[in-house]
């Protein structure tokens, strides 16, 4: 969809749906939203919606990122001590290595 | 001419081997190394789940072992290696395990080896009675030559070849001779190489192991190990009916092993290991039947149940078991309460002695008792009874009792053992040092005791010829196994008889040496037998020569599968000792009499003969597995599983130098680089290079923009 042909009103309507649904735990519609409408709220000149616009990327932005920290710092932590946490590591584990511990 | 052309053409591809095949050779008859866990650690090997790829090195003495170790350029290496030097040269590379791919083991039979026993020093030691004194880490220890590798953990996949399979050497041999013969440069080369291929599933311990078998993920419901287990086999003289009080008669319970193991799969032939103890044991309960017919069990106050046990090798699995069962009441099917077994002889591992006197009459054996039987009379009674009976045995008092299943009563059933309220001996054939140096091996086979076939066929009604006459016609030799075995199944069934009756035997039945050799032939040689044949299940199929040609494997392997020694060994005993009944197959399948089983087997006619019994068979699974949130760290038990594999292969081919990739890489960059650049300087100079180039693309904004709004949502 090109953003350039809506009118604005629709793109901070579209802003807030993409916002809203991420927080359905879809942290990636989020990180979807922040780039989409980078330009809209950080480059192009000033209209009435943008500051709205600005608010909900930003949200967005920092909510994904908040996400992927979080998601990379469990997935070390479980990569590097599934073995010791013996048959809760088991447990937590969808697909279960062979043939090592 | 045009013909022959295309005559040519078809020929060639008519004879055309895929690719595949022109590179890879596979190794074929190998058996591979597997892995099993206890409940602490893994023991055994296991390739990556791509199989280990290593540059063929043979090893001809242990410094080839040692350059692979610490001079080898080229790795990692995979090591190939006769039986006579692996005890070496195991040493040397699971030291430096980073150079090393895998190990493939020949038997060359030239150069065959005077021991070879990949079970520890002291065999089951966490598992034996508390007095016992053998320690791997001491000098005093029974298996001398042990290497310990049935229970160690491996770091690389080890292949073995047969002395039949010696042809898949040579053809490793001939491509090492043509590529890998300078050592000094072999970094970049084309090499022949070898790739082993046998990935374990499972992994860590048993606890861990059966958890992720039983774990019901969604995407993995895959069973990466098995419990270690089959069935005992147990038989008594006289009927021991549930309801009756004739059950409480004491009993003289006589015991020995039936299984053997060995590093490899597939092969674990036992000969001196276990089969001889298993062929006297059944030959002494067939003659002892004789001796005494059942319609006298009321003459007497004692009673003799015999019992092989399975799984000895990993922990004393079956004799654990029937200890555990024992303490608990619940063994066998009329329940023995361990304060009536009168005594327990234990037929242990006498075939070892055979080796040194292949060539003449001697079998010495050994009788080891308890301490207690300094006091105890019915151990020393019993030996003197042996002696009397002529079977010649040296008398050994120790608490430091040889590998055997009364360690497993000892640990137990302490309470009844160590006082000696349970009376125990044990026989033979060594003293400090093992006489067999094959134990739990692969190479344990016939030859070791010096058994040949005679192929004698055997009356229809089951009448074998005695070993007089076999002596007297002049086929059998007294040096031989058979005439041996015989002659000590007939001493210990005599011995037995004087313990039951409280008299001597006079009789004239003895152990036949002819049913020795039949025994030892099913057991040693092919499973394509007359005696498999006539016990089998009468409604199977097919006739003898359906059978399998190889000798039934020994080791336990795992529970969920029934081996075939066990269910042999069980049918042989009905149909040597039991009765025979007038009735046809319906007539059979109805309930027997209380304290019998009925089975309806070929027999000797092959006709199919209905066989009353006592025989019976019982689990032969380690406690630990039975008794809920068993801690598997604790030692109590065994606790050993078999990992689960998909494939075991092996293969030879010629490796890569690695030049022809690198030349590859560093071509493709460069076309790439020449590619790029020749685009960007065609694309600037677009007027130079063609004639009537255009001078601008030019873009009609409003067709693009239409075509987009079409499009567009």
């Amino acid at each position: 969809m090109d953003l350039n042909r809506l009118p604005n009103d629709k793109k901070l309507q579209l802003c807030i749906w993409y916002f809203k649904v991420g927080c359905l735990f879809l942290p990636f519609v989020w990180a979807v939203n922040a780039v989409w409408f980078f330009k809209e709220a950080f480059v192009k000149p000033p209209y009435d919606e943008q500051k709205q616009i600005k608010k909900y990327v930003i949200m967005s932005g920092t909510g994904a990122f908040v996400w992927t920290a979080i998601l990379g710092i469990w997935v070390a932590i479980f990569q590097l001590q599934r073995v010791s946490w013996g048959a809760t590591g088991d447990a937590l584990s969808f697909i279960v290595p062979l043939g090592r511990a | 001419m045009k013909y022959y052309l295309l005559l040519s053409i078809f020929g060639v591809f008519a004879n055309c081997e895929r690719l595949h095949e022109q590179i890879y050779s596979s190794i074929k008859g190998g058996a591979a190394c597997f892995r099993r866990l206890n409940g602490t650690h893994q023991a055994g090997c296991s390739s990556s789940d791509k199989g280990a790829v290593g540059v063929v090195q043979m090893i001809s003495d242990i410094t080839d072992a040692q350059w692979i170790a610490f001079n080898s350029s080229a790795g990692p290496y995979m090591a190939i290696v006769n039986t006579d030097i692996f005890k070496d040269v195991i040493e040397v590379l699971m030291g430096h395990p980073e150079n090393v791919a895998g190990v493939v083991i020949f038997n060359n039979v030239t150069d065959s080896t005077f021991s070879f026993t990949q079970e520890s020093r002291c065999p089951n030691e966490y598992s034996s009675g508390f007095e016992n004194q053998c320690s791997s880490s001491s000098s005093f220890v029974w298996n001398d030559q042990g290497t310990g590798l049935l229970r160690r953990n491996i770091p690389f996949p080890i292949f073995y070849l047969p002395d039949s399979k010696m042809d898949q050497i040579e053809k490793i041999q001939e491509c090492y001779l043509k590529f890998n013969l300078d050592k000094t440069n072999q970094k970049g080369r084309p090499l022949c190489s070898v790739q082993l291929n046998s990935f374990m599933f499972a992994a860590v311990n048993s606890e861990v192991c059966l958890r992720r078998s039983a774990t019901s993920a969604l995407l993995s419901p895959t069973k990466v190990c098995d419990p270690l287990g089959d069935n005992n086999v147990y038989y008594s003289l006289f009927p021991r009916p549930k309801e009756k009080e004739t059950a409480n008669k004491s009993i003289i319970l006589v015991t020995a092993r039936i299984d053997s193991a060995s590093l490899f799969d597939g092969l674990s032939p036992g000969t001196a290991s276990s089969v001889v103890g298993t062929v006297t044991f059944l030959t002494a309960a067939a003659t002892l039947a004789k001796m005494i017919p059942v319609t006298e069990a009321n003459l007497y106050d004692n009673n003799v149940l015999w019992t092989l046990f399975n799984g000895e090798a990993f922990d004393y699995i079956g004799s654990q078991r029937v200890a555990y069962d024992l303490k608990k009441g619940s063994w066998p099917y009329a329940p023995l309460k361990p304060s009536n077994i009168r005594l327990h002889v234990e037929i242990g591992q006498i075939g070892g002695a055979m080796t040194v006197h292949k060539n003449d009459n001697l079998w010495p054996l050994n009788v080891y008792a308890p301490n207690y039987s300094v006091y105890n009379t019915e151990v020393s009674e019993f030996v003197s009874m042996m002696l009397n009976n002529t079977m010649a045995v040296n008398y050994i008092v120790s608490d430091n009792l040889p590998p055997s299943s009364l360690h497993s009563f000892r640990k137990i059933l302490k309470n009844v053992t160590s006082s000696g309220d349970l009376p125990e001996l044990l026989i033979v054939d060594h003293d400090e040092i093992f006489t067999n140096l094959f134990y739990n091996s692969a190479l344990d086979q016939s030859d070791k005791i010096g058994y040949f076939y005679h192929n004698i066929s055997i009356g229809s009604d089951g009448t074998f010829l005695t070993t007089a006459e076999l002596l007297l016609n002049g086929t059998m030799e007294e040096f031989e196994p058979q005439v041996k075995i015989s002659r000590v199944a007939t001493a210990f069934a005599k011995t037995l008889y004087q313990k039951v009756t409280g008299k001597a035997y006079y009789g004239n039945i003895t152990a036949s040496a002819h049913l020795v050799d039949e025994i030892l032939y099913c057991l040693l040689m092919s499973q394509a037998c007359r005696l498999l044949y006539a016990v089998d299940f009468a409604q199977s199929e097919g006739g003898e020569e359906k059978m399998p040609t190889r000798a039934p494997p020994l080791y336990v392997g795992v529970a969920p599968v029934e081996n075939t020694a066990p269910t042999f060994a069980g049918h042989l005993l009905a149909l040597l000792t039991g009765q025979q009944l007038n009735l046809n197959k319906t007539g059979c399948d109805a309930p027997p009499q209380p304290g019998y089983s009925k089975y309806w087997l070929r027999g000797w006619n092959h006709t199919g003969v209905c066989i009353q019994t006592t025989m019976n068979f019982s689990q032969a699974l380690s406690p630990a597995f039975v008794i809920t949130d068993y801690d598997m760290k604790s030692g109590d038990y065994s606790t050993w599983t078999e990992s689960v594999w998909q494939t075991m292969w092996a293969r030879v081919f010629v490796s890569a130098g690695g030049g022809g990739a690198t030349v590859a890489v560093i071509s493709g960059c460069i076309v790439t680089v020449v590619a790029a650049l020749l685009t960007y300087w065609l694309k600037r100079h677009a007027a130079i290079a063609f004639a009537k180039a255009p001078a601008a693309v030019v873009v009609n904004e409003d067709a693009a923009s239409g075509i987009l709004r079409t499009v567009n949502c």
